[in-house]
């Protein structure tokens, strides 16, 4: 009798844990949307679409989404292609190589915070490296994080490098799994390094390809913690990506409703995103066995 | 391959590696240079850096919460998507697949839109600024539940009907025969749950606000953006506040380099 209970038992923490802190706050989310709340009054009045009318005519909600599509439309065509360009040198298992693997992947798992002041020390005006090697060619200092058109750049450049190892893990993993046959049959037909990387590498590694643009751009949507630290969305909101403003409108202005219309806004795109990336998944699995 | 390929081979690897990570490994140097130094190029090394972010700016005790954080999430989530991937893998019950569906999904669920009603709840229940609020949050774990539910279904099921037959129940199984069994698995979980959790900066962001609470990212993003705005920053001191937190994951990094690796292999290919 007990035992038919047990199962139930034991599921339960967990599932109390999802339903408490992920799917109710969801349910949650999408209320606040329609309702004018600034965390303080005892009434939150339902406003309707209010929020998001008021969002998607303020010139602050198309910067952020525009700065957030420059930053993934950059970043993620840089990532794959640089970590494409590694892996294929580090496909073998010998003790360099893997040190070498080891190596570009430390940075994606450390400290966002630490990274994003080390680099911050990089660029700094006047005691970073940056400036000191553009004076050893003759270059006067450029105030890089405090210049709207070169702030983006050095946030990409700063993911880029932190991300870049976990993607050159997965291309690594996918290239392994091409048959080494295939490669022999290249050669044999004579064929030249970049002609074997075009016409058997590069199609063979499109299920890897396909898996990491969809999680890099998810991942690039959600960014944040580098920026909050280097520049919090400036200078001039150069920087401002999605999430920097969703935070900045909840927990600086305390504007509820609009924060969570935001939200869901980008919670309902990353969804659709989602579901994508599984269909693609499923159809990766025959490449993979 | 020849042997001065491989001296040829091996010194490049270590120069592209070493080039890759020359920004972290310049930023820990600094962490050990005087101001003096720092600015003027002359000086002493020093571990006064250390010394100052551990007694002035409550390093300490940031590195304690964090340890408390971190391992309060690693024990809970362990605990819990044990339990759940027990339950999944070795019981037929009603509900079960929609369960495991709901529990699965929420790796595809972008944290951001939790934030606010989580800080909401938390603040109404007198839960923000503190550890339960810091670390419950972050307990429910699919990826972990997931990877533990395949890891068991690999376990030979004669070996729990061994167990049955002496007449243990469900509870003795799990804790005698399955948890035993995957060691290995647990061990690369937990310390996968620990990392995360280490590094993790919204939550604690918006759940913490006083100096005593404060998890070790959020001490340092406040130490630099506060120099930041004043416009003049102490940067060996920022350092060695940066090479702290870190440090846990350089230490652990060459031990469990290769756990890691596959995990996140496992975790694509999933």
């Amino acid at each position: 009798m007990l035992v038919r209970f047990t199962p139930y038992a034991m599921v339960l923490p967990i599932v109390l844990c999802i339903l408490a802190f992920t799917y109710w706050p969801i349910l949650v989310s999408f209320d606040l949307s329609f309702r004018h709340w600034d965390f303080m009054s005892s009434d939150k009045p339902f406003v309707g679409l209010s929020n998001y009318s008021e969002l998607v005519r303020s010139d602050e909600f198309w910067n952020s989404v525009t700065i957030t599509l420059i930053f993934t439309a950059i970043s993620v065509p840089l990532r794959l292609a640089l970590a494409i360009a590694i892996a294929r040198y580090l496909t073998t298992e010998s003790k360099t190589v893997r040190a070498l693997r080891g190596a570009f992947f430390l940075p994606a798992v450390t400290s966002s915070v630490a990274i994003a002041v080390i680099w911050s020390w990089i660029f700094s005006t006047d005691a970073g490296v940056a400036n000191a090697l553009l004076n050893n060619l003759g270059i006067a200092k450029v105030p890089w994080l405090q210049t709207p058109s070169l702030a983006l750049w050095v946030i990409i450049i700063v993911n880029t490098w932190k991300q870049l190892g976990y993607d050159i893990v997965i291309y690594v993993a996918g290239l392994q799994a091409i048959p080494e046959d295939l490669y022999e049959a290249a050669k044999m037909d004579g064929g030249k390094r970049w002609h074997t990387f075009r016409r058997v590498t590069f199609p063979l590694v499109m299920p890897t390809t396909y898996f990491l643009l969809i999680v890099s751009v998810i991942e690039s949507f959600q960014i944040f913690t580098i920026v909050d630290v280097m520049t919090q969305g400036g200078p001039a909101m150069s920087t401002d990506m999605m999430v920097n403003m969703l935070y900045r409108t909840g927990f600086t202005l305390f504007d509820v409703g609009k924060g969570s219309a935001l939200a869901v806004l980008l919670f309902v795109f990353l969804v659709v995103l989602t579901v994508l990336k599984s269909r693609i998944l499923g159809k990766r699995v025959h490449y993979e066995h | 391959m020849n042997t001065s390929g491989g001296v040829v081979l091996r010194s490049t690897a270590v120069a592209v590696g070493l080039l890759f990570l020359s920004p972290l490994l310049y930023g820990i140097w600094i962490s050990f240079q005087t101001a003096n130094r720092f600015f003027s190029g002359n000086g002493e090394m020093t571990l006064q850096n250390y010394v100052d972010a551990v007694e002035k700016m409550n390093f300490l005790r940031y590195l304690f919460n964090s340890l408390i954080v971190s391992g309060g999430v690693t024990i809970l989530s362990l605990a819990t998507s044990i339990m759940a991937a027990y339950a999944f893998s070795r019981f037929e019950f009603r509900g079960r697949d929609l369960i495991f569906g709901l529990v699965v999904a929420t790796l595809m669920i972008p944290g951001h839109i939790t934030l606010i009603p989580n800080y909401l709840n938390f603040a109404r229940v007198g839960l923000l600024d503190t550890y339960a609020g810091l670390i419950l949050p972050a307990v429910a774990n699919g990826f972990a539940t997931f990877f533990l539910r395949q890891y068991f279904r690999g376990i030979p099921r004669s070996l729990d009907e061994a167990a049955w037959m002496d007449g243990a129940n469900a509870w003795k199984v799990l804790y005698r025969v399955i948890i035993p069994m995957s060691k290995p698995a647990i061990y690369a979980m937990g310390l996968f749950i620990f990392l995360g959790e280490w590094n993790s900066y919204v939550w604690p962001l918006i759940a913490t606000d006083s100096p005593d609470m404060l998890t070790l990212q959020i001490g340092l993003a406040r130490l630099y953006k506060m120099d930041a705005q004043e416009g003049l920053v102490n940067w060996p001191l920022v350092m060695a506040a940066a090479t702290l937190t870190m440090l846990p994951v350089l230490l652990g990094f060459a031990l469990v380099e290769r756990h890691l690796v596959r995990g996140i292999s496992m975790g694509a290919i999933k």
